[in-house]
């Protein structure tokens, strides 16, 4: 009996031996991974905390389109809208403000309702000049300039494209508007291709 | 996508709103993906991430249906035991 105690004594000796051994070895591990990876999780932390930036495009994430749709049909067009007047004016016959973002700069160009170009107007020539051109100031300032010299013209009425997603995006039409035009449709033409020539490679951040 | 300009992806200003037509334009092209699939091809997607995402969205779209239904269930008011899983 009392060697079969002993025995089993020590086997739960050996066996708290060994649990001990591999706790420490696997902290001993634990801690080197951390190291190692602890670079990398601090940017990730770093970058998840970050605010999302900012693409001026309002209302994307919200939801609730199917109630909206139902209750306003009429705000989108139809076969009849080419012909229909807006303001005694035939749509088609309205002159367009193209608006081009991109992430570094937002470029206005007033064009007649056939699409030649008249005026254009970029942050850049604005006087914006290095990152102060991708900014939402400076694409509503082009805008404000640009429609100011439109409404020189005697136009009243506009129909709007914008093309792209940068900071200038909602500012450049806030832009429009306040100088007292009467934006009468706003389209977007974003060239978007689901089966594109291949894009450059990618950024390595 | 090639459609008509003018008719495709235009929202026509009410009461010189241009802010929520604008609103309405983003909401829903995100909605549908347009925005995604232009950022997406601004830079190339290589090969393995592409199976990476779409593995993702594969699991993510079982994982809301699922959830969906769940949740259904639970909101459901006509039923036998009022209060399933609950004795």
């Amino acid at each position: 009996m009392s060697l079969s105690l002993k025995l089993t004594a020590l086997s739960s000796l050996l066996n708290v031996l060994k649990t001990n051994v591999s706790n420490r070895t696997l902290t001993m591990s634990s801690a080197l991974m951390d190291k190692k990876v602890s670079r990398g999780e601090d940017r990730k932390q770093m970058l998840a905390s970050m605010p999302a930036k900012d693409e001026g495009t309002l209302g994307e994430r919200t939801t609730l389109i199917d109630s909206l749709i139902s209750a306003k049909q009429s705000i989108f067009p139809d076969g009849t809208t080419n012909t229909s007047a807006f303001n005694g004016q035939i749509f088609n016959d309205i002159p367009i403000i193209h608006v081009r973002v991109s992430k570094n700069n937002t470029i206005v160009c007033f064009t007649d309702a056939q699409g030649v170009p008249k005026i254009i107007r970029s942050c850049g020539i604005e006087g914006f000049k290095n990152t102060r051109k991708g900014t939402n100031i400076a694409a509503q300032a082009t805008a404000s300039t640009l429609s100011a010299k439109v409404v020189e013209r005697g136009v009243k009425n506009v129909r709007i494209t914008v093309r792209g997603l940068g900071p200038g995006r909602m500012s450049a039409l806030k832009g429009i508007q306040m100088s007292g035009l009467n934006v009468v449709s706003v389209t977007d033409t974003t060239p978007v291709s689901w089966n594109p020539p291949r894009p450059r490679k990618a950024r390595r951040l | 996508m090639k459609h008509v300009k003018f008719l495709s992806r235009t929202v026509l200003v009410q009461n010189n709103n241009v802010e929520e037509a604008c609103r309405v334009l983003n909401r829903i092209l995100g909605k549908e993906e347009i925005f995604d699939q232009y950022r997406r091809t601004r830079y190339y997607e290589k090969p393995f991430l592409v199976r990476r995402r779409i593995n993702f969205e594969k699991c993510k779209a079982i994982y809301n249906e699922d959830m969906n239904r769940k949740i259904q269930m639970v909101l459901r008011k006509n039923r036998l035991d009022p209060f399933p899983g609950c004795h």
